[in-house]
């Protein structure tokens, strides 16, 4: 596990605050299907998925507590959630490394799914003083889809600012070798 | 090595989720004037300034956005307001009369020293943040303490009740709106004098729920919905009578006690500039707001015992 380098980490720092700004200054106050567009687990997870589980997680954490400090909810809430989410964007990373087109917006749907029943599982845990309408589950699924569509510039967005302060990875490196010198491609064969 | 790193990577994500749990539970436990929620109210106080910055200078994206969304809506909503102004206007023209007589017999009784929301210190304030979570309905505004708002004090717009003000600092307060689970309004039918409890219907933001009224209550749909002006514990915010909430939608029929379903009046997808009604020491709202806070739960200062406590204005804790 080598130590990430700085200016990877302030390019994280500086996009997880811009887009937290814009989060709760733009994208909360415009309803899409009656629903919000939640960028943060996006963010968080997508960091996982391109800097592995350490720096998901942490991201998740730093994330989730600048989320519940600007909005005055309850803390730990949200870092709770957003941990297990940049952990695991991290570790499917490390274990897998999906290349297919349809990974972000997979993953972006995962993200969006563990976060919005995640926090319903814990608001129920802490006590809920009002009657939850059974349209709570149209909620999270309609949030679930306006985020997964989201997700695509999401994903665009975050590799382009941080693809360029990754380490290199031998992984892909090989691959990209592979499809570029030709020696592998499945189209240099024919 | 790869033990190592392993094992790095796990006692990690075991000290975040810890240190989660941890922050969530000393949270949870403590009172609002406790460390952590001092440390988010300092949090709000910093980060204010910046947050209302960046809100200025993307409006222009928001309302690009707004405006796409409003269009898709604007002819349902024209052909609705329509059928309204012509019912409202046959309203204004009947009510005009008793109106003149109402005003008649109050003079006469000298009954006339009603409360106007001018009594109550009506802070103008933007709105610059709002949380994109289905369980937290709120928004941030602007001012703060130096402008006078308090914990528990009511917020309005020009159509009616948003919700009240549940954070302060200096220069920004967070109001948690008639949608969010921990709100609850005394309110009562624009046509009787029954009252009960508003309450959001959580995962339904276009839907509130006046529970607790009288078996008996005759209750129309379209009918509107005030604030009744009083208070279920002291904890509770004082809102002015009269507020307008929403409208009834349906009614549902219930054993012991009636419940309608409400749909709120402001729009609160859309909240840009709201009023806080901050009653300033010593004026009349405030004093009521101080009786009415003093007051045991469930007790009537008029000897009767209606399970709430009679006060008629704005409250600080």
């Amino acid at each position: 596990m080598t130590p990430p380098g700085a200016a990877l980490v302030t390019r994280i720092a500086a996009l997880s605050v811009a887009l937290v700004l814009v989060q709760i200054g733009v994208v909360s106050e415009v309803p899409l299907f009656g629903v919000n567009i939640d960028l943060s687990p996006l963010l968080v997870a997508f960091v996982g998925l391109l800097c592995g589980s350490t720096l998901g997680a942490v991201t998740g954490f730093a994330v989730g507590l600048l989320v519940d400090l600007a909005l005055v909810q309850t803390l730990g809430v949200t870092s709770l959630i957003f941990t297990l989410i940049g952990y695991w964007g991290g570790r499917l990373r490390e274990l897998r490394d999906p290349q297919a087109a349809l990974t972000p917006l997979l993953v972006g749907a995962a993200a969006s799914v563990v976060s919005l029943v995640g926090y319903s599982l814990i608001e129920f845990l802490l006590g809920v003083d009002a009657p939850v309408s059974l349209d709570l589950l149209r909620q999270i699924v309609l949030g679930v889809v306006v985020n997964t569509i989201a997700a695509v510039p999401m994903w665009a967005l975050v590799r382009r600012v941080l693809e360029s302060a990754l380490p290199d990875d031998p992984r892909r490196r090989r691959r990209r070798r592979a499809y570029t010198t030709g020696g592998l491609s499945p189209l240099s064969r024919s | 090595m790869h033990d190592k790193t392993v094992r790095r990577r796990r006692a990690l994500l075991v000290l975040l989720v810890v240190l989660s749990l941890l922050l969530l539970t000393a949270y949870f436990g403590e009172a609002p004037s406790g460390r952590l929620h001092s440390v988010q109210r300092g949090f709000l106080t910093v980060v204010s300034p910046i947050q209302d910055g960046a809100n200025k200078a993307l409006k222009p994206v928001r309302d690009l956005f707004g405006g796409i969304s409003d269009t898709f809506h604007a002819k349902s909503q024209r052909n609705e307001l329509r059928k309204q102004v012509a019912k409202l206007r046959r309203e204004l023209v009947a009510d005009q009369g008793e109106k003149r007589s109402y005003r008649e017999l109050l003079g006469v009784f000298h009954l006339d020293n009603q409360l106007s929301i001018a009594n109550y210190h009506p802070v103008t304030a933007t709105v610059f943040a709002k949380s994109p979570n289905i369980w937290y309905s709120t928004v941030t505004i602007d001012k703060g303490e130096a402008a006078g708002v308090h914990i528990n004090d009511p917020v309005i717009n020009g159509e009616g009740l948003v919700g009240k003000v549940t954070q302060v600092a200096s220069d920004g307060a967070v109001i948690s709106l008639i949608t969010d689970s921990t709100v609850g309004v005394s309110a009562r039918l624009g046509t009787t004098s029954a009252t009960g409890i508003v309450q959001p219907k959580v995962g339904d933001p276009n839907d509130l729920l006046l529970q607790y009224l009288p078996a008996n209550t005759q209750v129309g749909k379209g009918e509107y919905v005030v604030t009744s002006g009083t208070v279920a514990s002291p904890d509770n915010s004082l809102y002015p009578p009269g507020l307008l909430i929403g409208q009834v939608t349906s009614v549902n029929e219930e054993s012991a006690y009636k419940s309608v379903n409400v749909h709120p009046i402001a729009n609160l997808h859309n909240l840009d500039v709201v009023q806080v009604l901050t009653a300033a020491s010593g004026s009349l709202p405030a004093n009521l707001g101080r009786i009415a806070a003093s007051l045991p739960a469930g007790q009537n200062p008029n000897g009767g015992a209606t399970g709430e406590a009679l006060a008629s204005t704005g409250a600080h804790p």
